[in-house]
């Protein structure tokens, strides 16, 4: 059986770990690791950047032998990942800018139709609805204090 | 009598409007969540502590339980109806739920399985009033040492019963741990993975890291799914009747259910489900007629319902008594009243004991609550299964994105959600658990000062944690569940630590 992208992604994932565990204990080691009499601030990180370490490197190997494991996402799944996290970025970004009425009504209608729902009326009725929804839960009721942007 | 006391007191305070809405409110939504596939009760427990911010710590309290509570009833509805667990804690009911339905018997089993979660809650309940106060006691004589013990032991235990690769779990619980010590370092002010950052002087909140986890990434895993719409049979309320038989076959299997149930909320790990996997296991083991389960017999309906919902009372215990949250539910409860600046452990019984009473009549009333509701609304609930989630997941992504905001008016958090939510979704495709994860960062801070105050006491010599007799019981029991978990692989199947069922789904 050959090697799928899926274990090659994973075990990438699992090595990127564990240079995070390496770069936590070396950056830990400089805030003071003390004694174990009289531990410093870098004592405690220290050793759970070196469990990271050891997890990582163990799951790695396990990782790398191991031949199982379909891909993770289809063209057509990452496709609509990408487009999900994008919206998700672009309503934190557009948010300041044009206000939070406006940008969630048109984050959720994006929403719905990366999720395929059809027509374009059923799409507008549940964005205008969870937009109302969301300004009487928390604008009206619990007064968050929301950016109103340039359009008021 | 003191108990009996409180306890009247406790109902005294439940009874207030607010109260009783938030009750009726957290049933009603974890039932509905727990009906819907998908979205779990984690994530909408996480999701609700914005709104409980405005009420009082029992309110909130009360309030997620209820939705805890309200999944796991919520969960059997799909099952049943529609061979589609509603969370992952109702996935055994499916085995024979879905066959009594085939014959007819769906309106039976979701009434058995009503009944019997309210005799599962009430039994779980009493056994949290009785045996909590008792071990907050027993807990006062906690020091250091024996706190750090039974972090060590509970670590062992959740990285090896969340998932089948505990080092996967392990690696889970280091990174949450890591997480937790980013900020300032309250024991001795020194400021530790900020990079000059003042937002990350202050730490990274525990919010916007369990609602990434628990629910961006399975937002983004329905999103990424193909939907198939579901068949949901049409229950009227006279189908509800369950014939004399099937009573008398219930019985005893609730009663099992509800007390194993309770013991294994105990157990650290993903405690609502092993319990119905244990349950349904016995429950097949000691049966007359074994060949009759995974065909429509009713003790493998019950068994597990009730043992999922006293569970969730057992699971309270840790996190009420020691401040130890067992699972990823109480982990989001320690949060909740850690906003409130209530510190949940054994001091919570002499400086607020009205939150533990008034929590405990609370649950009562909701258990009724939760009765009421699931019985006559049934058909309701077998309705909102069909929602799609191309309606249904938009909406949340936005109460997400919001209730986020919400919570400190930062768009930090609402990026660490999101990132979150995406390292999560890989997790749940690897197979990584995410509890374990949440559970390190909730109880990161208890474990370094656990920690450093050890070493300190004792002057360095940890050898010397010999000497406490209980932390050296903690160690022990760790210890011998690592060698038990080396050895049987060779000991045969016989030893072979096994919470699931023979048939799969």
């Amino acid at each position: 059986m050959e090697k799928t992208s899926g274990s090659r992604l994973e075990a990438c994932f699992v090595f990127l770990m564990f240079v995070l565990g390496v770069v936590i204990t070396a950056i830990s080691w400089g805030y003071g690791f003390g004694s174990l009499r009289r531990p410093g601030p870098g004592l405690y990180p220290v050793f759970i950047g070196v469990m990271i370490c050891i997890f990582t490197l163990s799951i790695l190997v396990s990782t790398v032998r191991s031949k199982a494991g379909g891909p993770v996402l289809d063209k057509e799944g990452a496709k609509r990942l990408l487009l999900m996290a994008g919206t998700f970025c672009l309503w934190i970004v557009a948010m300041p800018l044009l206000g939070y009425v406006v940008v969630t009504c048109l984050a959720t209608y994006a929403f719905c139709k990366i999720m395929k729902l059809e027509g374009w009326w059923k799409p507008l009725a549940v964005s205008v609805g969870t937009t109302l929804f969301i300004y009487l839960m928390f604008d009206y009721w619990l007064y968050v204090d929301f950016p109103r942007g340039i359009l008021g | 009598m003191e108990g009996f006391d409180l306890l009247y007191n406790g109902f005294i305070n439940s009874l207030t409007m607010v109260n009783l809405f938030a009750c009726f409110i957290g049933a009603l939504i974890g039932t509905i969540v727990g009906v819907l596939p998908g979205l779990g009760p984690t994530a909408t427990m996480a999701l609700m502590l914005p709104f409980t911010l405005s009420y009082g710590p029992t309110t909130g309290l009360i309030m997620m339980t209820g939705v805890w509570y309200g999944a796991m009833y919520g969960g059997s509805t799909t099952s049943i109806l529609v061979n589609i667990p509603g969370e992952a804690a109702s996935v055994v009911t499916c085995l024979d739920g879905y066959q009594m339905s085939k014959k007819g018997r769906a309106g039976a089993a979701l009434a058995m399985v009503a009944v019997g979660s309210f005799v599962a809650g009430t039994l779980g309940i009493l056994g949290l009033q009785f045996f909590a106060p008792f071990l907050g006691n027993a807990a006062l004589s906690f020091g250091p040492p024996e706190f750090l013990s039974f972090m060590i032991l509970a670590f062992v235990l959740l990285s090896n019963l969340s998932s089948d690769a505990p080092l996967k779990g392990a690696l889970m619980i280091a990174f949450g741990l890591f997480l937790s010590s980013i900020g300032i370092n309250p024991m001795d002010s020194y400021p530790r993975f900020t990079f000059g950052s003042d937002t990350l002087m202050q730490g990274i909140d525990f919010l916007p890291i369990a609602m990434g986890l628990f629910g961006i990434s399975e937002i983004l895993n329905i999103a990424l799914e193909t939907y198939v719409k579901p068949e949901v049979n049409k229950i009227r309320l006279k189908d509800l009747y369950p014939s004399r038989e099937e009573v008398r076959r219930s019985i005893a299997p609730t009663l099992r259910g509800s007390v194993l149930g309770f013991f294994v909320g105990l157990l650290p790990g993903p405690c609502t489900v092993i319990s119905t996997f244990v349950s349904y296991s016995l429950e097949k083991r000691i049966a007359k007629n074994p060949g009759a389960f995974g065909h429509g017999a009713v003790e493998g309906v019950v068994a597990p319902e009730s043992a999922n919902n006293s569970a969730v009372m057992g699971s309270m215990i840790p996190l009420l008594t020691l401040g130890i949250p067992f699972a990823a539910p109480s982990a989001i409860m320690l949060a909740g009243l850690r906003m409130h600046n209530v510190e949940p452990g054994p001091m919570l019984f002499t400086t607020n004991p009205d939150v533990f009473w008034t929590f405990i009549a609370a649950m009562y009333l909701g258990n009724i609550m939760l009765l009421i509701l699931n019985l006559p609304l049934v058909g309701l609930f077998g309705k909102i299964a069909v929602i799609r989630p191309q309606i249904l997941m938009p909406v949340i992504s936005l109460i997400c994105l919001v209730g986020v905001y919400s919570v400190r008016n930062s768009f930090f958090d609402v990026w660490v959600m999101i990132a979150a939510g995406v390292v999560g979704f890989f997790l749940l495709k690897w197979k990584y658990p995410i509890a374990p994860f949440i559970i390190g960062v909730v109880l990161g801070p208890t474990t370094e000062n656990s920690l450093r105050q050890t070493l300190m006491t004792f002057k360095g010599d940890l050898s010397l944690i010999l000497n406490r007799r209980l932390s050296v019981t903690l160690l022990a029991l760790a210890v011998a569940f690592l060698a038990y978990k080396f050895a049987s692989p060779y000991l045969g199947k016989k030893f072979a630590l096994k919470v699931e069922p023979d048939n799969t789904l």
